[in-house]
Parts: structure tokens; C-alpha cells; sequence
């Protein structure tokens, strides 16, 4: 090892903390700009790394800006470019590191190397994968108060636009706001990229939850990523006495945005509270038990889940701060009016912030204890609660609790659970007989070795390439014949445990019952991860999701199109257990006829549909650019 | 004695709406028409109108029209009073009925209008300037992928702003011709209002007003969303339609002074089409962009799609514009609902309305809805559900003013109208009573050969289906 000619661990580079504007305002002037720490990688200029190339043309100005070279004497010795909404190179320098920053607490959580999404494309009529190794980011891609990931791209498109005439808020007014300085925006739209590369069924439109699955998961990320500047979080607590349930800038999004549209004040999505518009003043949102219920646009749903994981997080701050207050106060638990004592405040941020980082990783993991399609809520309480179970058994101060509590005080409950307990909340483990055990060991014996040779991989192309194979050979196990059980043996035993069958399925729809062929297999993903928790427990597990598909024929020739299947938790330090089958079983009537019934009901005036449109009535893929224009 | 209206649902043979309300009070006959237009401005579409504006001069006779009501500015609504303006002259009208939004008095609704005719030029003279750029020097269609997707969003926006009409002015000039057409003084009608039939007493008949709305923030909406106080205005719309349009129009001339410096200041552009003068950096970006094997990622048209999405927005804001009136038979309870083509936002305003008649309430007059007018030809985003879920009364008839074979529906991937599952839903609310205009009785609601389904007309009033029209009597 060679000090001098090793590669540093970090890059710094100077950004806003939250929407430029904020650097306008005296009270948070001082707090808006930070610095972004980044993992140290090669870059070429544009930023281009190994995970994503900024590319910056402006096609409705028919104009490139030149790439800013990161490694350049200028920018190294300064940590970057100085925060300037006029310089173009600077949006470069701030969408990279925001999209960095996302992609590494991902890593981090998951215990695992991001792969994009394949591309997949018609090639001579058969349907074609294709490795993509950047998500291309296009800071100055429209002139639109737009921003959207793009799955067919594999790209982020940020636009600019002016904001009004009036006067409000933080904006200049007639000034340009661009959206790519918006971390929030940025943190979001990348975190639509990474979801979709995780979990790329989740852009099916088969429950009301899907579409707002996706939002809300998108705006937790970015309102959890704000925990990590802890002069921001000092900041703000200061200004609230301490308190998280206060008007403060932590619970809102994309302020600028949202200010920027005509006489609108407040930001775009509040998760705290918002401004009454009859008064004029903020208010706490309060949970209702009718809440989910009662919400239905998918963005309003979406919001729903920010509030909840928010809640959650207020729930535990204020749990593992009582002591600090009752020290503060002498054990009168009460703050005196004013302002408070400056070490509380950066002994409170400092929890704040761990319970930020926390609770960001926790909903990160519960990602693979999803099912790999048709997602609920409930499902993700239950993922949530699993994950965290496996990570922190303890769970000292209360994580999980308090996130049973925010997801029951809006009325969020799983689907056919009995409690609202831990206990029940946790995904059930498999109980299998013995000749079921015998079938999973097949299984998991069958995959050890190649699982081993993914582990020793750290090229994310020879990843991807590896887990490809391993995955055609799975398929290939479980659909062919295997002469230690017999066809139906294997049917019960294996194929029925995980959601799955190798016979022909029966359906009903309209009072017709259809029977469909046994639809062929799919193996999504196989990938190990590797993860510390927050007892410093070391897990390792390999993920696999498994799936069928079957078209009913609807009318005409309109098909739905219907998938059962699971995921897949093996444990890695003893490959022979099965932790988790998180399933949704493709012979489910009852789960076919509330999927029918939804997706009639969002049958839609076409022209609305002109970025989706399909002949058959499959699960509509959710149009990012339809959800993000900012128009309901 | 009874009171009656006999609503007649004419034939426009494409989307459209025409309604003719005869409405008899003892010995008193007073007609009332709502809308007059379809889609289209061809002969065929003229003539055809021609021919039912004909018919109402013969079923109104030397009475003439006592009221005509135009709910929105959209061709399909009001495309009939410029193309047979000489016909209503001569049918005479006493008295026309129109929203608040076209009172020119109204300072709210002249900004509204101002920004409304700016962004609408803005649109159609982008879609014009799309269309020019997509074509070659002599004139044809160009094949470069900008060309084509050029072509596509020119055709995008015609279609939504097919509404309009092919002459955007059309619907304009048609509430022009309303504003001096009546005997008497255009009244300009806000939610809230109690008005008379002329003729006809308070007690007999009442009509409110529901929407639309005055609070500018439901205006604007169109899908269910509550709690939320965000949204796009029409100013900010503009300004994002003038940056569009400027940058088409710099496509073919220099740059003027405030585009060189939007979003950056000049120094900071470099020139597409320059590329000699790139850096190295920007030469090795510009080629990674370039390559062949990455033009399924090019971004190039994906700017142009904010045009599609700008018309639509202003779509259905005109829609939610739409004259809301719910007409009251006092005696029988019975209201006849009138939604013109509003969108969500108007509907949800009807909630906090405040009436003139201390006694009114939505709600009532939503539970008691006997006939009510579908929204927007059945789309799936002009029937609110919760207030289509309080029209409870068994007496309750639907009429949907659509035409399958209108080439908007029947075209692959068409509009879907009536949508399938409000359909479903009207059917079941309606007991089986669903009138359209293309079939008459829809699918299902034919009383031939189905015992139940004429059990349920038999309960409410009659039906008569001729080649001109649908016509159902409220009794």
C-alpha cells in the first residue's frame, strides 16, 4: 500500500441542501449549502462515471453546455464548482451528487451493486434484453415544470421553466427555476430508477397502491436523505424548539417548485402538515383511521405513505429523546418558551439524524421483502417489519412499533392479518413437511455453487451476466423433470409453495371460467446480499423472484393480463433454510377479481392515455411523465 | 295540475350535444334549449345540424325559443348556433343563458378569458409552426424521427383542440352570436342562483345554478384530488406555451436578445450545430450521445411532448367551464341535471354552494335527480362518483349524448365513451334506463324481450325513439 498513489474515499463536492432558493432567504442561507460526500470513482467530464453519465444537451435551445470536468484543477481544490443557479456546469456537479449520494445509501442498505434496469427491445420479433450500465441524467432536458424518469430510456429528465410573475415565496419572479436543483427532486426521480431497477413489475398498474407505491417511496428517500446533513437538521430543530411536529423546512418537498407555480404557497407535498388555504396558516396533519381508505389519487396515497414512514419517525425521536429532555429540564419533561439550550440542539440533531439513517435503510431493505409484483401497503408494513426483524432483533428503541402505530393510525392494515403484532405483522415462515424440505434442499443445492462464484464478483457487468446464466439454469431446474420426485410431488410440494404450478389454471371472469395452459416460468433475479444491521448483525441472503403470467381473454381481443409468483428468501450462511416465500399466488381468484374490478375502473379517456396506450387491457405501465406533470 | 318536461336528445350523428326541453305548466308550453353542436364543421356536420335546428323550428312553432343555454365554449356544444345563426333568428329567441366566465363585465372572468385566448393562440399557432417545421421544402412530410414525431404532436393538438373546432375561433364567434341573439339581455349565470322560467312560477319550477365554479382552484382541476391547494394556473401554463413556442421558432430564425440568454446566459451554449468548434470533452460527450448504439436513449423530440399536455390541460379547463343547471319540478320533487361537460372540480364545488333559496342543498337535489344528463359523453373523468352515488331516486334515467361512430371513439385506441365502468354503474343506479343518442336504448336497457328491463321503464315516463332524436318525458 502506497499512501501517496492510492485513490482517495472521497470526493466532496459543494451543493445545495435543499431548493436554491432557501440561499435567498437570510435564516437559511448559511444552512443551504453543504457538501456532498461521495464515493471516489474515475469520471471523465460530463460528469460520466460508472454509474451514470450526465449528458447535457438542451434540445429545445438547440444547445449542448460543456461538461464540467470534475478532476480539473479548479474544481478538485475547491470541492466542486460554487453553488450558482447561472451556471450550467454547477447543475452538472449537483444532479451527480445527489444521484450519487441515493445510489450509495441503496448500496448500502441492499448490501449489493445497483444493476439499471434492461433495456428490453423487439429484435426481429422476439423481445431482447439488453445490459445497461449508466442512467443517463439530462439536467436541461425540457422546458416543462416537469422532472421524470424515463424506463424505456434508462434516463432522468429534469426541465426548467419560469417561475411566475407574482411574487412569493422564495423565487425571483420571471426567474428560471431549474429542477435539477432541487435535491429532492433529484434524490426522487433517482430513486424511481433505482425502484424500477429492483422491482421492475412495479410499474404495473394492477392495485391502487402500485402507482402510489412508487411516488411515495420516491419522496421518503428524498425526505430521509435531508437527515443526513446534520448542520441542516441542527438548523431546523433550533427554529422548533426541538420538536419534529413543528413547521419546519425537514417535513416539506421541492419548495421551490411548488412555490414557483402562481400564488401557491407551501411546498409540493407537505409531509408534516401544510398551509391551511382558508387561513393562511400551517397545520399539523392529523392521522385519520379513514385516511387510506378515504385517499385514492395516487399521488395523495403516495403522500400518505410519507406521512406514515414520517410519523413513524417522529414517533421514535420523540421516544429516544424524552430522556435528553428530561435531563435539559430537570425532569419536568417541559421546555421552557424560547429558545433552547444549543447542545441539546446538537445532541437532539444528532438522533434525529441516526433515526434518519435508520429508518432510510429499513425502508430500503424492505424492498426485497416485497412481493415482486402487485404491491400493497400492507405488503410493505409486512416487508418492513421482516426486514428489520432479520437486521435488529432487538429492536431497542422501538423502530418497528412505531411503525405499526403509524400505519394502523390511518387506517393501513395488511390484507388478512389477524393483529397488528410483530409477531403476526412478520411475514410467515415457511413450514414445510418433509418431502417439502426435500424439495426446497434440491433447490437450494442446486443454486450453492453459482450463488458462491455471484459472491466473488465486483464487476457489476460480470454480476449481471453471472446472475443471468444462474437465473436460465433455475428455470430450466424447476421446469424439466427431476427424477428423485414425481410430477405431482413436485407440483405440491414446490411449485404450489411458491406461489406458482406447472398445471393448466383456472380462471373466472365475467361468469365464464377460462382454463389457461400452464404458463411458463420466469426467473427474474438471483442476487446475494451481504448486509450489517443496526445491531451490528451480519446477514447474508440470496434473493430470487420467481414469476408466471397468464392472459384471460377480457373481450375481443382485449387479455388481462395476471401474474402469480414470489420472492424468494434464502439464507446464505446456511443455504439450506428458507427464510421467506413472500408470495402472490397465481391461482388466486379472489386476487384476480380485485385486480379486474380495478383496473376497469381506471379505464380512461384515451387521449389521457396517449403515453400508454395498448391494445390489450395488460397492467398499464404507470407513465412517470403522466404522474409527474404537475397539472391534477 | 302536473307539470312536465319532455327532454328530446337530437341525433348530431357524431359527438355532440342538443338538448330541447319542452316544458308544459297547465296550459303554458315554454322551450328551453341546451347546446346546439357537434365535433365537426364539415358540410356533412352542417347540413346535419341544419336539418335538426329545422326540426326544433318545427316543434317550438311561432313560440320560439323561451331560453337556450350554452354551458361551454367546445365546438360540440355550440357549433350549431353559427352554422344555422340565420335559422335561430328566425325561430326567435326570448332570453339566453350563459355562465359568469362569458359575462364581459366580470373582471375575474375576463382575465381568465384573456389568458385563456393567449394560450389557445399560443397553441394553435405552435401547432401550425410543428407542422411547417415537419415538412421538407417542397412540402412534404419529412422522415427524420423530429419530422415525424414533429407531425405527430401538430396532430395531438389538433385533435384536443378539436374541441374548439378546426377554427379554434368557431365556438367564440358562436357565443358572440348567443350575446346579441335574444330578445331580451343575456343573463350570466353563478352557482348559487335561482332562476324562472319565464312564464312559469317559482312554485311550479325552479333551476339552479351549480357550477361553474368561482373558486379558481376547482376551475382548474380535473381529476378527484382533495386537500391539495397546489395546482397549475393558466398563467403559468402561458409562460411554459410561450418558451415552447419560442423555441420552435428559433428553429428557423436567429435567436432574438431574450432567447440568447433563456435558460443561460450565451456563453454557456454551445451550438448543436457547431460541433467543430467543441472541446475535446465535448466532442467525447457529443459521441457518446451520437452513437448509433445508443439512439434508443436520444432525447431530441421528448421536449416536444409538453405541447400534447398543454392542450389537454386547456381542454379540460373548458370543460370544467361548463353551465351547471339542475332543473327543479317543485310539485314531483323530480330534478332534471344538466352537467354540461364538467370535470371533477366543478362538480366538487357544488358541495359548499351557497343557494339563493335557503331551502336547496346539493344533496337534496342530487337525491332526487329523475333525469340526469351524462357529462362529457360518458368519459370516465365527468361523472364524480361520490355525487353520482347520491342520486338515489328508482325513478332515475340516464342520457348519454354519444356516437360510436364518431371516428374519435371508433378509431383504434378511440376515446373510450361512454367508459366502461361508468356505463356498468349508470346501469345499475338507473335500473337498467339508459338512453344514447346513437343506439337509443343502450345496450341492455331495451325493454323489448326483457321482462325486468320493461318492468323498470314501465315506472317512469315514456320514451319515443325517431331518426331525429331520443326523447323521454318527465312527468
Amino acid at each position: 500500500m502506497n499512501a501517496l498513489t492510492d485513490n482517495p474515499y472521497y470526493r466532496y463536492l459543494r451543493g445545495y441542501a435543499l431548493d436554491p432558493g432557501f440561499s435567498t432567504q437570510l435564516s437559511t442561507m448559511t444552512i443551504n449549502e453543504v457538501n456532498y460526500k461521495i464515493r471516489w470513482e474515475q469520471v471523465l467530464p460530463g460528469p460520466i462515471g460508472e454509474y451514470v453519465e450526465v449528458i447535457d444537451i438542451d434540445p429545445a435551445s438547440d444547445c449542448y453546455y460543456e461538461p464540467i470536468d470534475l478532476n480539473a484543477q479548479n474544481v478538485l481544490s475547491q470541492g466542486g464548482l460554487t453553488p450558482s443557479e447561472g451556471n450550467p456546469q454547477f447543475h452538472q456537479q449537483m444532479v451527480y451528487a445527489v444521484v450519487m449520494k441515493t445510489i450509495h445509501h441503496f448500496e448500502h442498505a441492499l448490501g449489493r451493486k445497483i444493476i439499471w434496469r434492461d433495456r428490453d427491445f423487439k429484435d426481429a420479433g422476439s423481445i431482447k434484453l439488453q445490459y445497461v450500465e449508466k442512467l443517463r441524467v439530462h439536467p436541461h432536458a425540457l422546458r416543462d415544470a416537469n422532472a421524470y424518469y424515463d424506463p424505456d430510456k434508462i434516463a432522468l429528465l429534469f426541465g426548467y421553466f419560469t417561475a411566475s410573475d407574482q411574487s412569493n415565496g422564495t423565487n425571483y419572479p420571471g426567474g428560471v427555476v431549474f429542477t435539477c436543483l432541487s435535491p429532492d427532486i433529484v434524490a426522487h426521480e433517482t430513486t424511481h430508477a433505482i425502484l424500477d431497477s429492483i422491482h421492475n413489475r412495479f410499474i404495473e398498474n394492477t392495485n391502487p397502491d402500485v402507482g402510489a407505491f412508487h411516488e411515495g417511496f420516491s419522496d421518503i428517500v428524498a425526505l430521509l436523505q435531508r437527515f443526513t446533513f446534520p448542520e441542516l437538521v441542527q438548523h431546523q430543530l433550533a427554529i422548533t424548539e426541538g420538536r419534529l411536529d413543528r413547521f419546519s423546512v425537514l417535513g416539506e418537498l421541492a419548495t421551490q417548485f411548488g412555490q414557483a407555480i402562481e400564488n401557491e404557497r407551501g411546498a409540493l407535498r407537505g409531509a408534516i402538515g401544510k398551509i391551511n388555504p382558508q387561513t393562511g396558516k400551517w397545520e399539523k396533519l392529523e392521522p385519520n383511521p379513514t385516511d387510506y381508505k378515504m385517499t385514492k389519487e395516487p399521488h395523495d396515497r403516495g403522500s400518505l405513505l410519507v406521512a406514515t414512514i414520517f410519523d413513524a419517525f417522529q414517533r421514535i425521536y420523540q421516544h429516544k429523546t424524552q430522556d435528553l429532555i428530561r435531563i435539559a429540564t430537570n425532569g419536568s419533561g417541559i421546555l421552557p418558551q424560547g429558545s433552547i439550550n444549543h447542545d441539546l440542539v446538537k445532541r437532539l440533531a444528532s438522533e434525529a439524524c441516526e433515526i434518519g439513517e435508520h429508518l432510510l435503510h429499513i425502508c430500503i431493505r424492505a424492498l426485497d421483502y416485497c412481493p415482486p409484483f402487485d404491491i400493497t401497503f400492507g405488503n410493505y408494513l409486512r416487508a418492513l417489519i421482516s426486514a428489520d426483524l432479520d437486521i435488529a432483533p432487538e429492536d431497542e428503541n422501538g423502530y418497528r412499533i412505531a411503525l405499526i402505530e403509524a400505519f394502523r393510525a390511518r387506517g393501513i392494515f395488511p390484507d388478512r392479518v389477524n393483529t397488528m403484532s410483530v409477531e403476526s405483522l412478520r411475514w410467515s415462515r415457511p413450514n414445510f413437511t418433509k418431502s417439502e424440505d426435500a424439495a426446497f434442499q434440491t433447490i437450494a443445492d442446486f443454486l450453492e455453487p453459482g450463488v458462491n462464484d455471484l459472491l466473488k464478483l465486483t464487476d457489476r457487468k460480470e454480476i449481471h451476466s453471472a446472475s443471468k446464466k444462474l437465473q436460465a439454469k433455475l428455470h430450466d431446474f424447476l421446469g424439466g423433470e427431476n427424477p428423485e420426485f414425481n410430477k405431482d410431488e413436485w407440483e405440491e410440494s414446490l411449485m404450489n409453495k411458491l406461489g406458482l404450478t406447472s398445471e393448466p389454471i383456472k380462471l373466472r371472469f365475467d361468469g365464464k371460467t377460462h382454463t389457461l395452459q400452464a404458463p411458463p416460468l420466469q426467473v427474474h433475479q438471483i442476487r446475494p446480499t451481504y448486509r450489517v444491521g443496526r445491531e451490528g448483525r451480519q446477514i447474508q441472503q440470496v434473493i430470487i423472484s420467481l414469476s408466471q403470467t397468464v392472459k384471460v381473454p377480457v373481450r375481443g381481443k382485449e387479455k388481462i393480463i395476471f401474474r402469480g409468483g414470489c420472492m424468494l428468501i434464502l439464507s446464505l450462511g446456511n443455504l439450506r433454510k428458507v427464510e421467506y416465500v413472500i408470495l402472490k399466488n397465481i391461482r388466486s381468484q379472489r386476487r384476480f377479481d380485485m385486480q379486474v374490478a380495478y383496473q376497469k375502473s381506471q379505464e380512461d379517456f384515451s387521449m389521457n392515455l396517449s403515453t400508454y396506450q395498448s391494445e390489450q387491457m395488460d397492467p398499464q405501465d404507470i407513465s412517470f411523465k403522466q404522474l409527474h406533470f404537475h397539472s391534477h | 295540475m302536473a307539470t312536465s318536461v319532455s327532454v328530446k336528445m337530437y341525433k348530431m350523428g357524431e359527438l355532440g350535444d342538443c338538448f330541447l326541453l319542452s316544458i308544459k305548466h297547465e296550459d303554458t308550453l315554454k322551450h328551453m334549449l341546451i347546446d346546439c353542436g357537434s365535433f365537426r364543421n364539415g358540410e356533412e356536420s352542417k347540413e346535419r345540424i341544419r336539418k335538426i335546428v329545422a326540426d326544433i323550428q318545427d316543434k317550438v312553432k311561432s313560440n320560439g325559443l323561451d331560453i337556450v343555454v350554452a354551458t361551454h365554449q367546445h365546438n360540440d356544444h355550440i357549433s350549431g348556433f353559427v352554422h344555422a345563426e340565420d335559422m335561430f333568428e328566425q325561430i326567435g329567441i326570448d332570453q339566453v343563458w350563459l355562465s359568469w366566465l362569458d359575462n364581459p363585465r366580470n373582471k375575474q372572468a375576463s382575465r381568465i378569458e384573456e389568458n385563456h385566448l393567449n394560450l389557445r393562440n399560443q397553441l394553435s399557432e405552435a401547432s401550425q409552426k410543428l407542422a411547417e417545421l415537419a415538412k421538407t421544402k417542397t412540402g412534404r412530410l419529412a422522415s427524420n424521427q423530429t419530422a415525424l414525431k414533429m407531425h405527430a404532436t401538430h396532430q395531438l393538438i389538433d385533435d384536443v383542440m378539436g374541441f374548439f373546432g378546426a377554427a379554434p375561433k368557431l365556438p367564440a364567434q358562436g357565443i358572440k352570436i348567443l350575446k346579441s341573439i335574444g330578445e331580451k339581455p343575456v343573463k350570466y349565470l353563478s352557482p348559487g342562483e335561482l332562476k324562472q322560467i319565464p312564464g312559469i312560477p317559482l312554485s311550479a319550477i325552479r333551476v339552479h345554478v351549480l357550477g361553474p365554479p368561482k373558486d379558481e382552484d376547482l376551475l382548474y382541476r380535473k381529476d378527484p384530488r382533495k386537500d391539495e391547494s397546489y395546482d397549475h394556473k393558466l398563467h403559468s401554463l402561458n409562460m411554459m406555451a410561450f418558451h415552447f413556442l419560442r423555441a420552435l421558432n428559433n428553429k428557423t430564425s436567429s435567436l432574438d436578445k431574450e432567447e440568447e440568454q433563456f435558460p443561460f446566459n450565451a456563453s454557456f451554449k454551445v451550438q448543436l450545430s457547431q460541433s467543430r468548434q467543441f472541446s475535446k470533452a465535448m466532442s467525447k460527450v457529443d459521441s457518446v450521445y451520437k452513437s448509433r448504439h445508443n439512439a434508443w436513449r436520444n432525447i431530441d423530440n421528448d421536449w416536444l411532448d409538453q405541447a400534447a399536455r398543454l392542450a389537454l390541460y386547456m381542454d379540460t379547463f373548458t370543460n370544467n367551464s361548463s353551465l351547471v343547471l339542475a332543473i327543479e319540478l317543485v310539485k314531483s320533487g323530480k330534478v332534471l341535471l344538466f352537467a354540461g361537460d364538467a370535470q371533477i372540480g366543478n362538480w366538487l364545488s357544488w358541495e359548499d354552494i351557497k343557494f339563493k333559496d335557503k331551502n336547496t342543498t346539493t344533496e337534496s337535489l342530487l337525491s332526487r335527480t329523475a333525469l340526469y344528463k351524462v357529462g362529457h359523453h360518458g368519459s370516465h373523468n365527468s361523472t364524480l362518483k361520490d355525487a353520482f352515488e347520491k342520486m338515489t331516486s328508482d325513478e332515475l334515467v340516464a342520457m348519454i349524448p354519444v356516437d360510436k361512430s364518431d371516428p374519435n371513439i371508433s378509431k383504434t385506441n378511440g376515446w373510450k365513451m361512454p367508459a366502461q365502468n361508468l356505463f356498468q354503474r349508470l346501469k345499475e343506479k338507473t335500473d337498467n334506463r339508459v338512453l344514447r343518442m346513437d343506439e337509443g336504448f343502450a345496450e341492455g336497457c331495451n325493454p323489448k324481450g326483457d321482462k325486468e328491463v320493461k318492468n323498470a321503464w314501465s315506472k317512469v315516463g315514456e320514451v319515443k325513439i325517431t331518426p331525429l332524436f331520443v326523447e323521454y318525458i318527465v312527468e
